[in-house]
């Protein structure tokens, strides 16, 4: 079997800042607790997982800018805290947002410094920054200063500068953070052409639908903890089932949803409430026969309106997130 | 779409001393620090100075110049990190794969190089004020030497950097070293001068040997440290040489300290 693009065991990393005046306080954060995963070679991989829950943490430890706690991950085979600089040629980082520029420069003048400290063949560097900004949609302005670029266009240009040295593999932060919906379409599409050269891409991302359109394999992450690496439809068949029902009404007794709850093809039952209605939102494997038997269960409510629609990774992911145990 | 990558340093190097010089020519407010400063030091000097002769008119010269140098090459050490901190620049530099090193030496020469030209304004500003020639001896002698203390000046500006990539709270250096600096390597008054017990701390500065062996070349008459002239070379060579070494080791280490912390990006 090949190695893997990425490999990590049971990596943990904590931060500890210091806090106050003399340097007395100190607080500990467990960013990652015990990280598991496995990314193959020309694979799209995402990770997902709510504000602070390790994601920038993971890519940039892999990344080498941070070292783990404890744990071991490879990175084309190589270890990421031994073999960091045979790691660092090889590999293209695009933090998402707005900083990490010189901006009293043009865009062109960025590429070309960070071409020279990757060591990009000379008679290479003019032609392939071009060829760069051209791609990533930035072929008229490379000229001007970034200070003057929108926060889209920073976006870009982050994007042309981790590609520029040809990494095989590619660590993508919330690249489409802050992107009007033209220019994250562009952007996507253009993380898909990287695929199709063989490049393997590691994304992270909060926008569900993205990485449900790209994504091969897809890991939330959770306070630190994987909580479910697989496939899209292999986590819909995780969290219980293909299809969503979601029943509004009024005055459900506790009763009858243990009752509803009880059912055998029926898991994940939250309720919420909105005003006076309550909503009941469930995993059903199949629609045909559960609707009966939920209707059933909730025979006193003739009001009840029902709709039912295919399971979203956002409802996967909430369901991932909210279990997660402490 | 492979392309060739190999990362080299001369290239990391020539490519700092470029973004340097373009980000310095983009900000006009530095020509404040690269000649305007210098100009008022020097006036001040000159009138500290003028009614004790031509000797130590040029003496005051030397000094002004030295802390427009080393004014600039701490900025290039220190600030412009703490600077690519802010900017959220420093990840990216140390995630390409040559040594941030190199990136700090190129911006350290730009810096010492504006400072030179802050010298050389000190130095024609004050020979007009003068009414008498400013005895300088050997002008190509004293331009060799005067380079050779940039170097010196760059070597302890190399290891200073190396505070400024470990923590971001380094910025009190600028505040201390930069006064602390001229008084002790003797810019503003000789080491001679000085209590007995700043001259050891003077002899751990490169730039004190260079600076005395410039004065040695440049000024008529002058007594500088006991060993003269070529004692003075040799010690600037061999101090300097240990800071080298120092910022060598030092760079690792440092690169480790901040990956394990994780502070590139606070700023
Ligand atoms: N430099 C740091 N010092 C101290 N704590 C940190 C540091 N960086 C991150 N953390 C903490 O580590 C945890 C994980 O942060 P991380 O940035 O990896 O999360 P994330 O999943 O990328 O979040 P987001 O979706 O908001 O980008 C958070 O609790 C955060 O406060
Ligand atoms: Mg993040």
């Amino acid at each position: 079997m090949a190695v893997p693009a990425i490999s990590v065991e049971q990596l943990t990393r904590v931060y500890s800042s210091r806090k106050g005046f003399l340097f007395n306080e100190v607080t500990r954060t467990e960013a990652l607790r015990g990280v598991d995963l496995e990314v193959a070679p020309g694979e799209l991989f995402g990770l997902l997982g709510p504000n602070g829950a390790g994601k920038t943490t993971l890519a940039k430890i892999l990344s080498t800018l941070l070292l783990p706690t404890s744990g071991r991950a490879h990175v084309l085979g190589l270890d990421v805290v031994r073999e960091a600089n045979r790691i660092r040629p090889r590999i293209g980082l695009v933090l998402g947002g707005e900083r990490g520029l010189y901006y009293r420069v043009s865009g062109r003048e960025n590429l070309r410094y960070f071409a020279d400290l990757y060591g990009i063949a000379r008679s290479e560097r003019e032609p392939r920054i071009t060829e760069m900004l051209e791609r990533v949609g930035l072929g008229d302005s490379g000229d001007r200063r970034v200070e003057e670029y929108s926060r889209g266009m920073k976006q870009k240009l982050h994007l042309a500068r981790g590609l520029l040295h040809a990494p095989e593999l590619l660590f993508l932060d919330e690249p489409t953070i802050g992107l009007d919906p033209k220019s994250a379409r562009e952007t996507r599409k253009f993380v898909r052409a990287l695929l199709a050269e063989g490049v393997t891409i590691f994304l992270t991302t909060h926008y569900m639908f993205e990485a449900e359109e790209l994504c091969q394999r897809i890991a939330v992450l959770s306070k630190g903890k994987i909580v479910a690496t697989d496939t899209v439809p292999g986590l819909r068949r995780l969290v219980g089932g293909d299809r969503t029902f979601e029943i509004d009404g009024y005055g459900f007794e506790d009763s009858e949803l243990a009752r509803v709850r009880a059912l055998p093809g029926v898991s994940r039952l939250v309720t919420e409430e909105f005003g006076p209605r309550l909503r009941i939102t469930l995993r059903v494997q199949d629609p045909q026969l559960e609707l009966d038997r939920v209707a059933q269960c909730l025979l006193g409510h003739p009001e009840l309106e029902v709709r039912e629609r295919r399971t979203a990774l956002e409802d996967i992911y909430l369901d991932l997130v909210e279990e997660e145990p402490a | 779409m492979r392309t060739a990558v190999r990362p080299s340093r001369p290239r990391a190097f020539f490519a700092s001393l470029r973004l340097s010089l373009l980000l310095f020519l983009a900000d006009p407010q530095w020509v404040i620090p690269a000649t305007i400063a210098p100009v008022i030091f020097g006036f001040a000097a000159f009138e500290l100075y003028s009614g004790s002769g031509a000797t130590l008119v040029l003496y005051a010269i030397l000094g002004a110049g030295m802390m427009s140098m080393w004014g600039q090459t701490l900025y290039g050490a220190g600030w412009a990190t703490s600077q690519d901190r802010e900017l959220g620049t420093l990840e990216p530099t140390l995630s390409a794969p040559t040594s941030y090193l190199w990136v700090v030496f190129g911006r350290i020469v730009v810096n010492a190089v504006t400072g030179l030209v802050g010298g050389l304004v000190v130095f024609a500003v004050v020979s007009l004020a003068y009414p008498h020639p400013l005895p300088l001896q050997r002008p190509f002698e004293f331009l060799l030497l005067f380079a050779f203390v940039l170097v010196t000046l760059a070597s302890v500006g190399l290891v200073l950097s190396a505070v400024y990539v470990y923590t971001r709270y380094a910025g009190f250096i600028n505040n201390f070293g930069e006064f602390g600096f001229y008084i002790i390597t003797g810019s503003m008054f000789p080491v001679v001068l000085l209590p007995f017990w700043t001259s050891p701390i003077a002899l751990l500065l490169p730039p004190t040997w260079a600076l005395d062996a410039l004065r040695y070349a440049s000024l008529p008459g002058y007594v500088g440290f006991r060993w003269g002239f070529v004692g003075d070379l040799v010690g600037a060579v061999a101090t300097m040489l240990v800071y080298l070494t120092i910022a060598g080791s030092v760079y690792h280490r440092v690169e480790t300290h901040v990956l394990t912390v994780g502070n590139l990006q606070e700023y």
